[in-house]
């Protein structure tokens, strides 16, 4: 057991990246680096290593350089890519002269061999521990065993050829841009050079069957000044006039307009965040035009004021009244629930649709006993009759929760016409001949 | 005003009530309903416990018991109750009810509505609203007569505006409006429950469980005038209650047995049959003339059977005895009934009653309100052909194995219930981890922090106390391992009947108490290994060995003296019942001389026996007789003697669950009800509360009667401990013949004993390394399993010598199969050449091979583990295609390579217990011997040299950890290359070093050396530390943490490494 381990679940995506950026630093030494996934890189030194005086200089620069940024490393130079491998995993520092493979890695465990884990395990099994042991077989001996690939691996490693490293190569991403050799200024050249690319976009989106969830314009200005612009859809979108009109009311609702000083040289779109999504046909069903009408409006106006602004309801699995749902920015969709509607469409609703913010108390003189409704209450100062009256629907409490009494909700409708939804806090039983009553919503 | 609740659903329709039926019904009782109707989910599970609550009320004022079922359709009909009016009806539903259940898998019961329309006659139905009441109408229109609507009042917020519909609809459909309450529960208090086994079924936390939740606590046991409160607008509903309740008839008293006719031949009565059979039997038993004391005997047990009308279960028992006797299947049968002359007659039991006296007038003075018992034990490998002739003989629909009501134990509980409060399997598999074994009481505050968990942890506490009230919830029903229950009728008339796990095999409802409360008679055909186990050696036996025939079997003399000699040395590993670390403890104490002394030995070392103190005076009065006294009432009470006659043969000292049970009948005067009420009390364990008023009866009477108050007291401990796991001396008796016969097998035939042991697994408390160890102790040689020379079994062969060797099979290999074992054995002719030859003669897959290789069993080809490896990988890919017959297969030339580097001998040892769980080479700890004398470390062997009160630190592999009964020591033994050492842990310090003791695999004990008189050696532990991780030393890599194993037996002293299969 160690004392105070800390555990940290493996994030693959992160350490990817990591590895890429360290590889993106390491351009520095050499132009050739390639990845060695998962957490090796491999540099091809050859020419570049007089340049840091001498191969073993070069080698603790790097190593030295690496370990500055909190990283442990270990590293190895040899002539081909396979041993250069095996002598950074199992001989930190080694440097193999030229043609000398075979004699620095003979002492190497056979797991330098990096061979598939099963011929490793039948090795070691055989009591083969190192490579030199592997080497003094014959190799008809091992080839019947592991089969001719492994004898061929056996003698590149220890060999002086092999292959040329494969050169990293850049994600691809969805970004259209302009560059204009006189900056632009005035409003209708921007318009059309925006109008431009987001054609271009549509059309890479198009290609790859993507629609992009966040929209971003970059402004770059003669002068350095960058200006960033972000729309986020609720739904997957590649229509280039729909993300034309999201800029449009992004824009306008600048609290600080668009100022091109001397002019924009480059405009660039830029599609972040993207998803996959079915060509879109057009449709027949009302109802599904209309749904991607209330989609569009949703991302227009959270465009215009925000996107937490625009909010939707989102039902949630609970008997609790005031937790029955919860408000969510209307174009996030991680959020998921299901209103349930077991009753037929005549009968009066059960709930208001809106409850008040808290519940506030009122006043009740006079009501039946044991669990009959109010005859007459007070509420924020006026006094209401009740005509009429449907209950009580009795709700216990979450009882894991904190304790609490449980309420008797009833449907009320006063003399004026007006419907309530009230409850009592506590059964006659629990609160004795005085419970407090509280007005929770209103019907429309 | 009065009600009658209709509508109730109890824990038996599993995890959806939260009350069991006895809660339901006393509360019926107490709240004065006219009737409660027990309606579980397509189930009449719960039914009988209802029943025997029912009859056990004591006010007036009964309230009516009507046995229903809430029938749930699968085709969207709104459940509906079904109650029988009269005896035929409820045939009906259980024909129905089986209907459902064989369509389904097991556990549930797939029904629609025109099943119910098919089986509805004489049912009366009560039709649940549905959401919507307006769906209820075609349903209604279309049953026809007999059929009610419900309504219930559940403060849903429209309950009055749902009424006005219902009526409506009940007026249309010209069926009467019913009132129900549609009870989960008996108190509103128990809502939180009902949330906690919702959440269960549903697989949620609390907090995630939302709507699926109720929304309040209504459903529970309502009184008649609040009922009528809520109808008040409805007041004719609850007058249809009882008018409902009227029209029933059927009370489960009306189910009787009516046994099968099949035994006996026509033209003759059982009775005449029975006796015809037993004298026959008889003439066969006593060659030389039977005994005018066991003719007597035999003549008083006939006119007794006869009597009670019990013949045809004798016989039925005979019939099944016989059968297995024709096939050569070993078999002996125990329980209250068979230690008779009869059985004796009849071979289904092999205890001379010249030997040992009958114990059948137990049966007959006691145990009048009971359905006789005859357990029968089989060879545990040959029972299913006994199962399936039972099938045949009586058909699926007349025979069934009883039900095993699956409740929840500390484990699952805390499991189950800390998964609701949203603990992580860890915690709670931590917390559960801390009980022992399955039987126990809650979980304490200091097994919460062995569980490395804070006891005032919130939701820890919560889910502890949930778990608490959880234990004794029934959670499903399972199969009981081989109670039958055989009718003359159909049996689906009596009791639904539904699909076991395994295909063909059927169970019915109810458990074994059920059936005794309603007293239908069933057979126990049992498993036992130890029969097979004793088969298999007295085949080895007459193959190798020249030895009588006549003399080997169950019915031996059990008078050899040295036999005894071997079991007074607690030389004992492999004997049956007396090989557990506790038994072999009292043997060198008890020194069994003869065979009533077995009797004793399997009986004393139980928790009665223990817990009543009865050991030590029993073991004091056996070496000085003349402490032997008879405890006695007052002379103004009763005559001095009257526990003479119970306590004679056991000194003095009741040592048997029956005599316990006389005790409180001749010494404290229980009436045969209240005799029996104990015993079902002590048998129940969630019954705990129950007790406490048996208790004071028991020692009052007694002290009254002018008893000493301790004996009352010792007494009454005992009965508490006897528990479900008590002995009669039926059992003890059947059971110590197989002790004595195993023993002498051992004694006489120990390479024989060792192999048949190693070919009956699993069995026994031991692994096979501790068996071979014993059978080597014993003078045998044993031979490592090899491709060259083993058959999938252990055999014996003769070595050079011409000594009787054991020869280990090829089972004890890890992962090998017996196809490709049997393979080996068929193709092996004369022999086969090399490897080469084998493997081309065997087409073994390659992976086989592998496994053989690894497993070190190519030497008989001069491979060792490592060549043989080696060769194997040189062996072409398996091939599926019949195209490229093995046959035709080019022939690899053979090959000369350099020896490969020698395998130290430390990890050949490893290997070994890697891949056949023992080694021939050595033991483990040998080579960490050097490490562990520099840490001042004694060897197993060196602990006995030692004097009395010596301080020792001893470290070994541990062998077997035991915890007898509710004993409060805890056994473990350790070995090591020089022997075993057996370590005593007090509850006390176990309670300290649970962790070390449940997870070391290699644990070092410090403590003080103990030496009895007799010279049982013990390390009396005081501090415990796991060393495993020495282990690690062999095989320079890491080991992978223990599986949980069930059985000791199990456990592996080195799990599998990573390296190998």
């Amino acid at each position: 057991m160690i004392q105070n381990l800390k555990i940290v679940p493996v994030d693959e995506k992160a350490d990817r990246d990591l590895l890429e950026r360290i590889a993106d630093w390491c351009d520095r030494f050499t132009p050739l680096v390639a990845l060695d996934q998962p957490q090796g890189l491999l540099l091809d030194i050859t020419g570049v290593a007089h340049l840091f005086g001498g191969e073993e200089k070069m080698l603790s620069f790097v190593r030295a350089r690496i370990a500055v940024q909190g990283l442990a490393v270990q590293g190895a130079i040899a002539g081909t890519c396979l041993a250069a491998r095996a002598l950074a995993r199992h001989a930190d520092g080694v440097i193999a002269p030229p043609g000398e493979n075979a004699r620095v890695l003979a002492p190497l465990p056979v797991a330098a061999l990096d061979y598939s884990e099963d011929v490793m395990r039948a090795l070691r099994r055989a009591g083969l521990k190192t490579i030199a042991q592997v080497e003094a077989r014959g190799r008809a001996e091992l080839a019947s065993r592991f089969g001719a690939s492994f004898v061929t691996r056996l003698d590149v490693m220890l060999g002086a050829e092999e292959k040329p490293l494969a050169p990293r190569r850049a994600l691809p991403d969805f970004r259209a841009e302009q560059r204009f050799a006189e900056p632009v200024v005035t409003k209708e050249v921007i318009a059309a050079s925006l109008h431009a690319l987001a054609a271009s976009l549509s059309g890479m989106l198009e290609r790859e069957g993507q629609g992009l969830r966040l929209l971003e314009a970059f402004f770059f200005r003669a002068d350095g000044k960058v200006d960033r612009i972000s729309v986020k859809t609720g739904t997957p979108l590649r229509n280039a006039d729909v993300m034309l009109r999201l800029l449009d009311e992004r824009l306008d609702a600048l609290a600080d307009p668009l100022d091109p000083g001397f002019g924009f040289d480059v405009i660039r779109l830029e599609a972040s965040v993207t998803e996959k999504n079915q060509t879109i046909t057009a449709s027949l069903d009302d109802d599904e035009n209309s749904r991607w009408q209330i989609a569009f409006l949703v991302d227009r106006l959270a465009a215009r004021f925000g996107e937490h602004r625009v909010q939707r309801f989102v039902a949630q699995d609970t008997h609790i009244p005031e937790a029955q749902s919860i408000a969510v920015p209307a174009q996030d969709r991680d959020f998921e629930g299901t209103w349930i509607r077991r009753r037929k469409e005549s009968d009066p609703p059960l709930r208001p649709l809106r409850l008040l913010e808290k519940p506030e108390e009122i006043s009740v003189p006079v009501s039946g006993v044991p669990e009959g409704a109010p005859v007459r209450f007070r509420w924020r100062r006026a006094q209401f009759d009740v005509a009429r009256v449907e209950g009580p629907e009795r709700i216990a409490m979450e009882w894991w929760k904190k304790e609490k009494p449980t309420r008797d909700y009833f449907r009320v409708e006063t003399r004026d016409g007006q419907r309530f939804w009230l409850y009592r806090d506590g059964l006659y039983r629990e609160t004795g001949l005085h419970p407090r009553w509280y007005m929770q919503g209103i019907f429309a | 005003m009065t009600y009658a609740e209709l509508a109730v659903t109890t824990n038996f329709s599993f995890l959806r009530g939260a009350s069991h039926p006895w809660e339901l019904v006393e509360r019926a009782a107490e709240l004065g309903l006219a009737a409660i109707g027990i309606a579980d989910r397509n189930s009449l599970a719960g039914v009988v416990r209802a029943h025997e609550a029912w009859k056990k009320l004591k006010t007036n004022e009964l309230p009516k018991l009507l046995i229903g079922a809430r029938l749930v359709f699968r085709d969207g009909t709104p459940d509906i109750l079904a109650y029988p009016k009269d005896r035929k009806a409820y045939a009906r539903l259980c024909r129905l009810l089986s209907i459902g259940k064989l369509r389904a898998p097991k556990g549930e019961c797939l029904l629609d509505l025109a099943d119910l329309k098919k089986y509805s006659r004489g049912l009366l139905l009560i039709v649940m609203p549905p959401a919507n009441p307006e769906d209820a109408k075609p349903i209604l229109a279309s049953l026809g007569a007999g059929v009610w609507l419900a309504a219930s009042m559940l403060y849903t917020g429209e309950d009055r505006r749902h009424l006005k519909r219902l009526k409506q609809v009940a007026r249309e459909a010209r069926v009467p409006l019913i009132a129900v309450n549609d009870v989960l529960y008996h108190d509103p208090t128990e809502r939180d429950l009902q949330d906690v086994v919702t959440c269960i079924r549903e697989h949620v936390t609390l907090r995630e469980a939302g709507k699926r939740l109720e929304a309040n606590a209504e459903r529970h046991l309502k009184a008649p005038g609040e009922m009528a409160r809520l109808f008040r607008a409805c007041p004719e509903a609850i007058g249809e209650t009882l008018r409902f309740a009227q029209a029933i008839h059927f009370t489960l008293s009306e189910l009787g047995q009516r046994y099968p006719r099949e035994p006996v031949p026509r033209g003759k009565t059982p009775d005449g049959h029975l006796r015809d059979l037993t004298e026959d039997g008889l003439t066969r038993r006593y060659p030389d003339g039977v005994p005018a004391k066991v003719k007597e005997l035999a003549e008083k047990e006939l006119r007794f059977i006869a009597n009670r009308k019990i013949a045809h279960y004798f016989l039925t028992v005979h019939d099944i005895v016989a059968f297995a006797r024709s096939r050569g299947i070993l078999c002996q049968g125990r329980g209250s009934a068979a230690n008779s002359v009869v059985c004796y007659a009849l071979h289904v039991t092999s205890v001379d009653p010249m030997e040992i006296d009958v114990l059948f007038e137990r049966f007959l003075s006691t145990e009048r309100t009971e359905p006789p018992d005859i357990d029968v034990d089989f060879e545990h490998e040959r029972r299913e052909e006994v199962i399936q002739y039972v099938y045949q003989r009586y058909g699926h629909r007349r025979a069934a194995l009883t039900a095993t009501v699956i409740r929840y134990r500390p484990r699952s509980a805390i499991r189950e219930a800390g998964k609701v409060f949203g603990l992580s399997e860890d915690v709670t598999g931590k917390l559960a981890s801390t009980v022992w074994g399955h039987y126990g009481e809650g979980l304490s505050d200091d097994q919460i922090r062995q569980g490395e968990q804070d006891p005032h942890n919130r939701l820890v506490k919560r889910a502890v106390m949930f778990a608490d009230r959880l234990i004794g919830f029934p959670r499903h029903l399972s199969q009981h391992v081989g109670g039958f229950v055989l009718t003359r009728d159909k049996l689906d008339w009596t009791v639904p009947i539904g699909p076991a796990a395994m295909e063909d095999r059927y169970f019915i409802e109810w458990d074994k108490d059920d059936l005794d409360t309603l007293k239908i008679m069933k057979v126990d055909v049992l498993a036992l290994g130890m029969l097979t186990c004793i088969r298999k050696a007295f085949a080895l036996i007459r193959a190798h060995e020249n030895v009588k025939d006549e003399s080997l079997t169950l019915a031996m003399k059990p008078t050899d003296p040295s036999v005894y000699d071997m079991l007074c040395n607690a030389d004992a590993v492999g004997v049956f019942q007396v090989e557990s670390r506790a038994q072999m403890n009292m043997l060198p104490r008890l020194r069994p001389r003869e065979f009533y002394d077995l009797v004793v030995e399997v009986a004393i070392v139980r928790p009665g026996p223990i817990q009543g103190g009865m050991v030590h005076p029993y073991l004091k009065r056996r070496a000085n007789p003349s402490l032997i006294k008879f405890p006695s009432p007052h002379p103004d009470h009763g005559p001095p003697d009257e526990l003479y006659e119970l306590l004679k043969k056991t000194k003095g000292v009741p040592l048997f669950q029956e005599q316990a049970m006389r005790l409180a009948i001749v010494a404290a005067q229980f009436s045969p009800d209240e005799a029996n009420g104990l015993r079902r009390a002590m048998a129940t364990f969630r019954h705990v509360g129950t007790i406490g008023t048996f208790q004071e009866k028991f020692i009052g009477r007694m002290i009254a009667r002018g008893y000493e108050k301790e004996f009352a007291q010792a007494c009454f401990e005992q009965i508490k401990g006897f528990g479900s796991y008590g002995f009669p001396e039926s059992h003890a008796a059947s059971f110590a013949l197989l002790v004595y016969v195993s023993a002498w097998i051992k004694k006489h035939h120990p390479a024989a004993f060792a192999a048949a042991l190693l070919n009956s697994q699993p069995m026994g408390f031991y692994a096979p390394a501790e068996i071979v160890r014993c059978a080597r102790d014993h003078q045998v040689k044993v031979l490592a399993p090899d491709a060259a020379y083993s058959h999938w079994d252990s055999t014996l062969e003769r070595d050079a010598e011409g000594k009787l060797c054991l020869r280990l099979g090829l089972r004890q290999i890890d992962g090998f199969g017996d196809a490709d074992a049997q393979t080996i054995m068929d193709n092996r002719g004369f022999g086969y050449r090399d490897f080469a030859d084998f493997a081309r003669r065997t087409g073994l897959p390659k992976r086989a091979l592998v496994i053989l290789a690894e497993a070190d069993a190519l030497r008989g080809f001069g491979l060792d583990r490592r060549e043989g490896l080696w060769a194997v990988r040189r062996l072409p890919d398996d091939r599926p295609l019949p195209l490229f017959d093995r046959i035709s297969a080019p022939d690899q030339g053979p090959e000369h390579i350099a020896p490969l580097p020698q395998l130290p001998l430390g990890e050949h040892v490893l290997a070994d217990y890697q891949t056949i769980r023992l080694s021939l080479k050595g033991y483990p700890t040998q080579f960490l011997r050097s490490c562990l004398d520099e840490d001042g470390i004694a060897s197993c062997q060196s602990v006995g040299t030692l004097t009395d009160g010596a301080f020792v630190r001893c470290a070994g592999i541990v062998l077997v950890r035991q915890r007898p009964g509710e004993g409060t020591a805890i056994f473990i033994t350790l070995s090591d290359e020089t022997g075993i050492c057996n370590v005593v842990v007090w509850a006390r310090t176990f309670d300290r070093f649970r962790k070390e003791v449940m997870g070391a695999r290699l644990l070092l004990v410090e403590g003080r050396v103990q030496k009895s008189p007799e010279g049982v050696v013990h390390l009396m532990a005081e501090r415990m530390i796991d060393r495993s991780s020495d282990l690690r030393l062999l095989s320079g890599d890491a080991l992978p943490p223990a599986a949980p194993a069930h059985h000791p037996r199990d456990v592996r002293v080195l799990p599998p490494s990573r390296d190998f299969h």
